[in-house]
């Protein structure tokens, strides 16, 4: 175990390594910079240099990044330059939304998609099979933005039962966070609830005909038993590793629900700092993620090398 | 019997009303107002941002010691009047007596000197206030300001909205940019920042309206608050802030589409308001890249343009065929020298093309993803097809495009919008060509005609140079103004008195209880 737990991690952190470089790299990838976000088009050329002296754009691009490692490397990500203010603070400010909206998501996505994949593969090739395939090709292919406006304009405005956006903060009202929460949670979670069904199901009708299950059977075991003790446990090993991908699409998703629900998450920090080339913001963002990413895709290895030793053999 | 009751009522309630002088429209006290708006401020220090969303904001906390009234004319706000030397150089400004900062500290001149010079140093647009050669407090309510040189259009750069000088007390003004607490005289105070999420005011109920003023007059005026608060939600996506409008959360959009406005404008509880104008739509060339540094390619351009076409497909509903540049009702505002706008003639286009040294290469039109912008460069880029010239678009967002556009290479066109600048009056206008900076070539007339403009004081003269740039700009195609647009703003029925403007005044509206 400890083997195979130094093997991900040299992993885990080479990927960063990458994912610190490709940041960085983003200075001289995208063009424009962040004095279009400060001064107008009658900004003068010195007015210009003088904003990219101050900010330290003149500087060549080595000694940037070297500056860059030089502070990762103490955990700081730098001053945001439009918010005048630590990214890491503002990025820890807004976790908690993100992390409030991802893991309702993550939660609705894992009960109803594994639930819709049950009942299909339990009904292989029966109308509720079909039913729960249709309905998870929908939940594919439907764009979220679309589907957001959609869920405001019919749950909002016209029967009036959750906010058209914001948020509430949970210790605040909890009732007021579950309101604001509840909509941009489904949005987000429908695309995965598609995916996590279809893969249960997959998964299920692959155990289902396994030796151990005819087994079971024939041992005169009810059909209940044999699916929730026998068949389940085992469909969930390939599920979790699902679930793993599955978080880290909610929070590349999240980034277009908050815009869409007026969610002051990390999504829309990003956002904005991608618009005004605020760079110690995106590059600080995109590293946050890619940790985040990276931790829980671990813990979802080491789990599942805890529950199937043939991970841990290989 | 019971229709017959509230028709009764309702006649009770009428003949009050008419005994009653101005009582149907009788200000109600109270109420929470929520505007959605685009983007966040990037912040609520007033001097250190030119962001429209900024001084949307900014402009309900803070005054300046002269403000602009509904004509865009500089009349003073936090001074009671200036004084001005005979040699054009030392101003005087009285502090009016009794304004008092949200903290509730009186305004003395030492608070007006150290704003001022916090803005020279941070300041987004310190080169308003470059002609300062000393500013001192000669009274505990006389501020002096000696400027080095005449500058006729120092009340004007003193009052400008762009990225205010506003004055806050001395103690916070000695803080460095984005450091300081949100202390101004403004009607509204202050009370929360939210980042990504809403900014919140209330009424400031010791601040004392500018007794010399008389009702609501532009960004000056006598300023009377009866709403509670005001909450300025960030709302990025347009189709959730139509929602929010429509479900009752948000009072108020800033601005929304043509057709949610045609959509709006026929139910009766919202009312729709045109803000026109609100920019010019201008198609600039590179003056430093051929073909756009040939004169008569450039004029071949202008009159080939069918700039109705433009602005019609650009701006559906909400534009005016207008070659001046400044807007209608500006002081200097005057339509001679413009007959060259909008000729649509491409016979002529063809002539003073073949003058031109054009040899039919493909040329590079900028614009950034805003939808009237591209439709703009799209409209051109099939006219000039139609003369034999090639245009290709080059779409980006803003940061990239206003990159390139101040670059001497990579574009010979670019359209974009002018808001401020013709509010801010004639030298405004013509600062983004000084030194060639907007046209990527320096263009002695014009930096001559805005060297004059400042340093006369005379209004006659002042009028004449401007008459002369704005000949000089179609007479040489240095740029072309297409027209000038305006945008939606919608309001609920329930907001009451408000009047549309560029930046929307939450003073003198009230909210209809019920």
């Amino acid at each position: 175990m400890a083997r195979f737990l130094t093997k991900r991690l040299a992993g885990a952190f080479i990927v960063l390594v990458l994912v610190s470089l490709m940041s960085f790299a983003i200075i001289w990838l995208v063009p424009g910079d962040p004095t279009a976000a400060f001064l107008d088009t009658s900004a003068t050329p010195e007015q210009v240099a003088r904003l990219r002296h101050e900010l330290g754009l003149d500087q060549p691009l080595i000694i940037q990044m070297l500056d860059w490692y030089g502070r990762i490397l103490h955990g700081d990500l730098g001053q945001s330059i439009l918010l005048k203010r630590s990214v890491t603070a503002a990025l820890l400010e807004r976790l908690p939304v993100t992390l409030s909206l991802t893991s309702v998501a993550l939660t609705l996505a894992l009960l109803i998609g594994v639930s819709a994949g049950i009942v299909a593969a339990v009904n292989h090739n029966r109308w509720p099979d079909q039913v729960v395939m249709t309905a998870a090709l929908f939940g594919l292919s439907v764009p979220d933005f679309w589907l957001g406006i959609m869920l405001i304009l019919l749950l909002a405005v016209q029967f009036d039962v959750f906010p058209t956006g914001g948020y509430v903060p949970l210790g605040e009202d909890p009732l007021g966070w579950l309101e604001s929460i509840v909509m941009p949670a489904i949005t987000l979670a429908v695309i995965q609830v598609g995916f996590i069904a279809r893969m249960t199901r997959a998964s299920m009708l692959e155990v289902l005909s396994q030796d151990f299950i005819r087994t079971a059977d024939a041992k005169g075991l009810t059909r209940t038993d044999i699916m929730l003790r026998h068949g389940l446990p085992n469909a969930l090993v390939p599920v979790l590793t699902v679930a793993g991908i599955v978080a880290g699409s909610l929070l590349g998703g999240a980034v277009i629900i908050e815009q869409v629900f007026s969610i002051p998450g990390v999504g829309r920090l990003i956002i904005g700092g991608i618009l005004s080339r605020d760079y110690p913001v995106i590059q600080g963002g995109l590293l946050f993620l890619a940790v985040i990413y990276l931790g829980v895709n671990l813990a979802v290895d080491i789990l599942y090398a805890a529950i199937d030793p043939r991970v841990r053999l290989e | 019997m019971k229709r017959w009751k509230g028709f009764g009522v309702a006649a009770l309630g009428a003949a009050l009303l008419l005994a009653i002088p101005g009582a149907a429209l009788a200000q109600t006290k109270g109420g929470n107002v929520v505007i959605g708006i685009v983007q966040a401020p990037p912040s609520l220090d007033a001097h250190v941002t030119t962001a429209q969303a900024a001084r949307n904001i900014t402009l309900q906390i803070y005054e300046t010691l002269y403000a602009r009234d509904k004509n865009a004319k500089p009349v003073p706000e936090l001074a009671e009047g200036v004084k001005i030397s005979e040699d054009g150089k030392t101003y005087a400004f009285a502090i009016r007596q009794g304004v008092k900062f949200h903290n509730g500290k009186e305004l003395a001149a030492n608070d007006v000197v150290a704003s001022i010079e916090r803005y020279r140093k941070v300041g987004a647009s310190a080169a308003l206030l470059n002609a300062i050669d000393t500013v001192q407090a000669t009274g505990p309510r006389e501020v002096t300001i000696t400027l080095k040189d005449v500058q006729s259009t120092f009340l004007d750069n003193l009052s400008s909205p762009r990225a205010p000088i506003a004055i806050y007390p001395a103690e916070e003004a000695a803080k460095p940019a984005n450091q300081i607490n949100y202390i101004g005289t403004g009607p509204f105070r202050f009370v929360e920042y939210k980042p990504d999420s809403h900014v919140k005011i209330e009424r400031f109920d010791g601040y004392v309206p500018n007794p010399n003023a008389e009702g609501r007059d532009g960004l000056a005026g006598k300023k009377e608050v009866y709403l509670d608060s005001v909450t300025f939600r960030f709302m990025p996506e347009a189709g959730s802030r139509n929602a929010a409008l429509e479900a009752g959360e948000v009072q108020l959009l800033e601005t929304v589409d043509g057709p949610t406005a045609k959509r709006l404008q026929n139910d009766k509880n919202y009312v729709v308001y045109k803000v026109l104008p609100f920019a010019f739509q201008v198609i600039k060339f590179n003056h430093a890249q051929p073909p756009t540094s040939d004169v008569n390619f450039r004029l071949a351009v202008q009159a080939a343009l069918d700039m109705e076409e433009v602005m019609a497909i650009s701006y559906p509903d909400i534009y005016q065929m207008d070659g001046a540049w400044l807007y209608p009702g500006a002081a200097f505002y005057t339509t001679d020298n413009t007959g060259k706008y909008n000729e649509a003639d491409l016979s002529a286009a063809k002539a003073l093309l073949a003058k031109s040294g054009y040899k039919g290469e493909k040329l590079t039109f900028i614009v950034d993803n805003l939808r009237a912008n591209t439709d703009t460069a799209t409209v051109v880029q099939q006219r000039l097809k139609e003369i034999g010239i090639d245009v290709e678009l080059s779409v980006a967002d803003w940061p990239t495009v206003s990159k390139i556009g101040f670059t001497p290479t990579g574009w010979n066109f670019w359209a974009h919008g002018y808001g401020i600048e013709p509010y801010e009056g004639p030298a405004s206008v013509m600062a983004p060509w000084v030194g060639g900076t907007s046209q990527q070539k320096k263009d002695e007339t014009i930096d001559r005609l805005y060297a004059d403009l400042t340093a006369s004081m005379e209004e006659g003269k002042r009028k004449q140079i401007f008459a002369d740039f704005q000949k000089h700009m179609y007479d040489n195609a240095v740029a072309m103004k297409a027209g000038n647009y305006g945008l939606f703003q919608v309001a609920s029925a329930k907001l009451k008195n408000f009047e549309p403007s560029r930046i929307p005044r939450m003073w003198d509206v009230w909210l209809e209880q019920n």
